[in-house]
């Protein structure tokens, strides 16, 4: 029996190749999206599985509420590790800090690393990476030692042996290898290389191991077992009572800490604290990107119900014959589930195939490494086939329940037509892929429209032609002489104006503890800070709201004045803030007493996510992070080429590495471009396999209306107005689909737009162009068909019937 | 005649079709017995009930009241389940346009009954070898329906209907769809059956074809009017 279905299934295919074409290469489409999809969404779940005591981390984050207004960090003070241990559940715990970007001088050859980490020496007791040399509990317990990542030790060294004893100059030391481990991977700790943290203990300021405001280690704790989080919670509560707010409180200061618990699995997706290690992953993408797959699915299944109910009248009297020899409903419904099932199947091979060929372009897209011998698991095929079964059953049990209701009585008389399945329920379906695809496209445009807006949003300083030098950290000496090599490129004509600053936009800020002049009495607020050069806001093309810029010749401006802007001056509640007085805390200098000399229009220092921010512009030429450049567009590689010569006899220690402005600036979109695209290719997957259906189905109608429209022809009609007639009922469908959409799709991309305190307005024309193109789309697919029928030799058409 | 003897026995059986308006009534009231070994004739003009009264006989259709027994048991009460159950142990069906299975080879379409009855692949492959030669179309077991010619394609479904050796065929206008030659083949065919022991029920508007039977039942506007004995076919089988 099963043979003469599996015959039957695979005769029918063969014999109905555009119908199985149509159905094969839409649900291809949408298993192959399905499994890049799968990849993406296992592959952001599984972050920190691969460390085998995942479940007994936790990282101690933190809260800082000053002022009314709430911090939250992922970075704890240094002495936050030694309270931990104290910790009655902690088996282990171990602190990490960020460096600088570090160059190497290695054999004569200049490198640069980024992903450089301090650790201590519990690290390893932690994090059970796999040292494959060096002992883990010695490696990195005294200053200047490095354990190297296998990758970085084959890099410098050629292996793990050769790296081994070997000493690695730094940007400020030199470093002996005392280990190499292999990196795990799928990890927020994206290190390359562990230094010693002793290395930099002796550093630390004067009282500093008592300093609870000195944010600047991750603080990550082993629990003896992995039910401990909620008692490890009531001692960070504990801490935080008894000694980390008596200690702010007797430094008269005026905010109140608490400590939260972080399970590391958790970290990937918590975007609550600041200044992680890495970027976070975004949980809406892992959910829409689910979503996606289901809808990709529902349509490629769609197209099956839909063409296999259509075609159903050719199948009645096979369904009613085998009902005379003596099948039952259940055998029919059996039959037709297993064809689609088998579809399914070969559509699931085709997918495979598809996966191979769009694995490399996926990768790209996400920023992933996922290989091409992925399904060669058992887990992946046992989903798989679950997958091929589940679409199956749900595309197959429609057409299934449907045919197998004929009576046979009804579908084997030569003179009756059976039933097409309900034209209803096909027009439905045709209305609810069209509807998902449609709130595809709306959010396409959306998304295209806001980024458009993002990049070219007045963001109160020109972001254009400014060319960003890296200033290599810790050559204190290269720093002083900065006037040197600024002198040089503003001798050529096409370098307008040269600063040297700490801070610039796109980068976070620092927060620092100021007291601002408030009804004559000084108060403590918190303010992000801008480290900058008197020629900082011209070269970044910010204006003045009031007031005057920093002044070289004005000895008094460089310790006495501050430029803040005017987000800070409504903050602080100051109508005239010229003249106000405030003092600015820091260590190095100690309290020094300023006044506002100018108050600068509001620029945005982040992304357009959030709103301008109070921001105070302190005047610190001593300590450059960046050479900022203002060059003209003409002869752009030239000026390059000129800066780099120039800095070639400045610094040749170091390779010049450089940025333009711009496009540092719109990294912090990249999530965004990258949502873009895929939401792009995603919706143009679900248009396509929609109009593949209602390819099918254009085919079919005309192929049913046929002596209608040879009746017509003979009539008079003209082939215009008979192309109007099939197609105006697809139409139709379109727009009661756009009807349905719009409000989905505008509440879906409200609720996304909230994200950025500048957005666009979801206007009219969005959801006109929409359904424009998804119209047009969709009639030029039908009109193909419709024409065909139309051209038609009116004779045959009726002969036909 | 004992109850025992009769394959189909029906009381007052009737049909009545109806839609938003209108109410037609098929069959108003059929009495109709028909015994082991017979060959029935059912004739009359278009729209009379013929089809519907076969329909009913054949389980695919239910009365809407009356009585019909099949092998003595009460088949109008039945569920569709069990009807089906019944038919593909107990029926064959002619059809005047064939029904073959066009995605089914000759042999595949004659084996189906067989499948659904769950007999083993060998004793499969014995009866529709059978069957295929008894009507003559062995040499052309591969070949698709639409390679055969009309009158080898209703020879095809003759093997099917008689291939799991029902007790009763129903034959709905045979030869309908054929020229005369083929039709005469079709009669034959059907008469050796009847003659081998198999009830047939053939609904026919050929006078010709009406001549195989030993009984011929006229129907007009859902009523038996005449029940004719077939005295030639009486004749030559008492000689």
């Amino acid at each position: 029996m099963l043979q003469s279905y599996f015959k039957i299934a695979i005769r029918n295919l063969l014999r109905n190749k555009v119908y199985t074409a149509i159905n094969i290469t839409g649900l291809a489409i949408g298993v192959a999206a399905c499994m890049l999809i799968f990849l993406y969404v296992k592959d952001e779940l599984s972050y920190e599985s691969n460390f085998s005591k995942a479940d007994r981390i936790v990282r101690v984050a933190g809260n800082i509420v000053f002022d009314g207004h709430k911090d939250a960090f992922a970075v704890t003070a240094p002495p936050m590790l030694s309270a931990v241990r104290e910790f009655a559940n902690v088996a282990h715990a171990t602190q990490l800090a960020n460096t600088d970007k570090q160059t190497i001088w290695h054999k004569g050859q200049v490198f640069t690393e980024e992903n450089l980490l301090f650790a201590d020496s519990a690290f390893f007791s932690v994090f059970d990476y796999e040292l494959l040399a060096g002992p883990p509990a010695t490696a990195l317990d005294a200053p200047r030692k490095i354990v190297l990542t296998e990758k970085l030790a084959q890099k410098y060294f050629g292996s793990v042996e050769a790296a081994m004893g070997q000493t690695l100059k730094l940007s400020r030391d030199s470093y002996v290898i005392t280990g190499v481990y292999r990196d795990k991977g799928h990890s927020h700790i994206a290190a390359s290389g562990l230094l010693s943290l002793a290395t930099i203990e002796p550093n630390l300021p004067e009282g500093a191991q008592d300093q609870w405001f000195n944010l600047n280690r991750y603080t990550y704790a082993l629990l003896t077992s992995n039910n401990q989080l909620a008692a490890f919670q009531d001692q960070l509560n504990v801490l935080a009572a008894n000694k980390v707010n008596p200690w702010i409180k007797s430094n008269k200061i005026n905010a109140v800490a608490s400590f939260i618990a972080q399970p590391l699995k958790d970290i990937h997706f918590d975007t609550r604290f600041e200044h992680d290690l890495t970027p976070q992953g975004n949980i809406s993408y892992v959910y829409i990107f689910g979503a996606v797959a289901v809808f990709l699915l529902l349509i490629a299944s769609i197209n099956y119900m839909n063409l296999a109910t259509a075609r159903s009248a050719k199948r009645a009297k096979e369904v009613g014959l085998r009902k005379v020899v003596g099948a039952d409903r259940g055998q029919i419904i059996c039959q037709f589930l297993g064809e689609s099932v088998l579809l399914t199947f070969i559509a699931m091979m085709l997918a495979l195939a598809l996966v191979q060929i769009f694995i490399p372009s996926f990768n790209l897209l996400t920023d992933k490494q996922f290989s091409s011998d992925f399904f060669l698991n058992r887990e992946f095929m046992a989903a798989l086939l679950a997958i091929v079964l589940l679409i199956g059953v749900v595309a197959g049990s429609y057409p299934a329940f449907f045919l197998s209701s004929f009576k046979p009585a009804d579908v084997l008389k030569s003179d009756k037509q059976p039933r097409s399945g309900s034209a209803t329920m096909r027009k439905a379906l045709v209305i609810l892929q069209f509807s998902i695809s449609l709130i595809m496209i709306i959010g396409t445009i959306v998304v295209f429209t806001q980024m458009r807006f993002l990049k070219n949003a007045d963001l109160g300083f020109a972001k254009e032609q400014i060319m960003v030098v890296d200033i290599p950290v810790g050559d204190t000496t290269l720093i002083n002489r900065l006037s040197v090599i600024n002198q040089k490129l503003l001798q050529n004509p096409s370098i307008s104006n040269v600063s040297n600053s700490y801070s610039i936009p796109g980068q976070p800020l620092s927060r620092a503890l100021i007291l601002a002049e408030q009804n004559g009495k000084m108060e403590e607020k918190t303010i992000d800070v801008m480290f900058v050069d008197y020629d900082f806001i011209p070269v970044m093309g910010i204006e003045m709201a009031a007031g005057r810029n920093y002044n070289r010749n004005m000895h008094t401006d460089l310790n006495g004045g501050v430029i803040i802007n005017e987000a800070a001056a409504r903050w602080l509640g100051w109508k005239d803030p010229i003249g106000k007085k405030v003092v600015l805390s820091t260590s190095a200098l100690g309290d020094s007493q300023a006044k506002v000399l100018g108050v600068v229009k509001d620029f945005n220092v982040s992304s357009l996510h959030a709103e301008v921010q109070p921001v105070l512009l302190q005047l610190t030429p001593q300590s450059a992070g960046y050479l900022l450049a203002r060059i003209s567009p003409e002869n752009q590689p030239a000026t390059i080429q000129f800066v780099e010569e120039q800095w070639s006899q400045f610094d040749p220690k170091h390779p010049m590495e450089y940025f333009f402005m711009d496009e540092f600036f719109d990294r912090q979109y990249r999530a965004e471009e990258k949502m873009l695209t895929v939401f792009g290719y995603f919706s143009g997957l679900t248009i396509l396999i929609a109009c593949l259906g209602l390819f099918g189905l254009a085919a079919f109608t005309a192929e049913q209306r046929t002596k209608e429209i040879g009746i017509r022809k003979v009539l008079g009609s003209s082939t215009g107005s008979i192309v109007l007639l099939l197609s105006k009922d697809f139409a139709l469908l379109v727009l009661v689909a756009v009807v349905l959409a719009s409000p989905i799709a505008w509440y879906g991309m409200s609720h996304w737009l909230q994200d950025y305190a500048y957005r666009i307005n979801l206007s009219w024309w969005i959801f006109a162009l929409a359904a424009l193109l998804a119209l047009l789309i969709a009639m030029a697919t039908v009109s193909f068909q419709a024409l065909k029928a139309a051209m038609l030799d009116p004779v045959k058409a009726i002969r036909a019937q | 005649m004992s109850k025992e003897e009769l394959v189909i026995d029906t009381q007052n059986l009737q049909k009545k079709y109806v839609t938003d308006t209108v109410e037609t009534t098929a069959l108003a009231g059929v009495d109709l017995k028909i015994k082991r070994g017979e060959f029935v004739a059912i004739m009359g003009p278009s729209g009379c009930g013929k089809s519907t009264l076969l329909n009913i006989l054949g389980m695919l259709d239910s009365p809407s009241s009356g009585s019909f027994l099949f092998l003595g048991q009460e088949v109008a009460s039945m569920s569709e389940r069990q009807r089906a159950k019944l038919r593909k142990h107990n029926l064959g069906f002619v059809f005047q346009s064939f029904n073959l299975i066009d995605e089914l080879t000759v042999e595949e379409n004659i084996a189906l009954p067989l499948a659904y009855l769950g007999f083993s692949k060998s004793e499969t492959e014995k009866r529709t070898l059978q069957a295929m030669e008894r009507m003559g179309i062995a040499h052309r077991r591969n070949h698709f329906p639409q390679q055969l010619s009309g009158g080898q394609q209703q020879r095809a479904a003759i093997a099917r209907a008689v291939v799991a050796e029902p007790a009763l065929i129903l034959a709905d206008e045979p030869t309908g769809n054929l020229d005369s030659v083929h039709g005469r083949e079709v009669m034959q065919l059907l008469s050796e059956l009847n003659e081998a022991g198999t009830t047939v029920v053939m609904v026919t508007h050929s006078p010709t074809d009406a001549e195989y039977a030993h009984r011929v039942v006229n129907l007009f506007d859902g009523q038996i009017v005449t029940e004719n004995l077939n005295i030639k076919r009486h004749a030559a089988e008492l000689l």
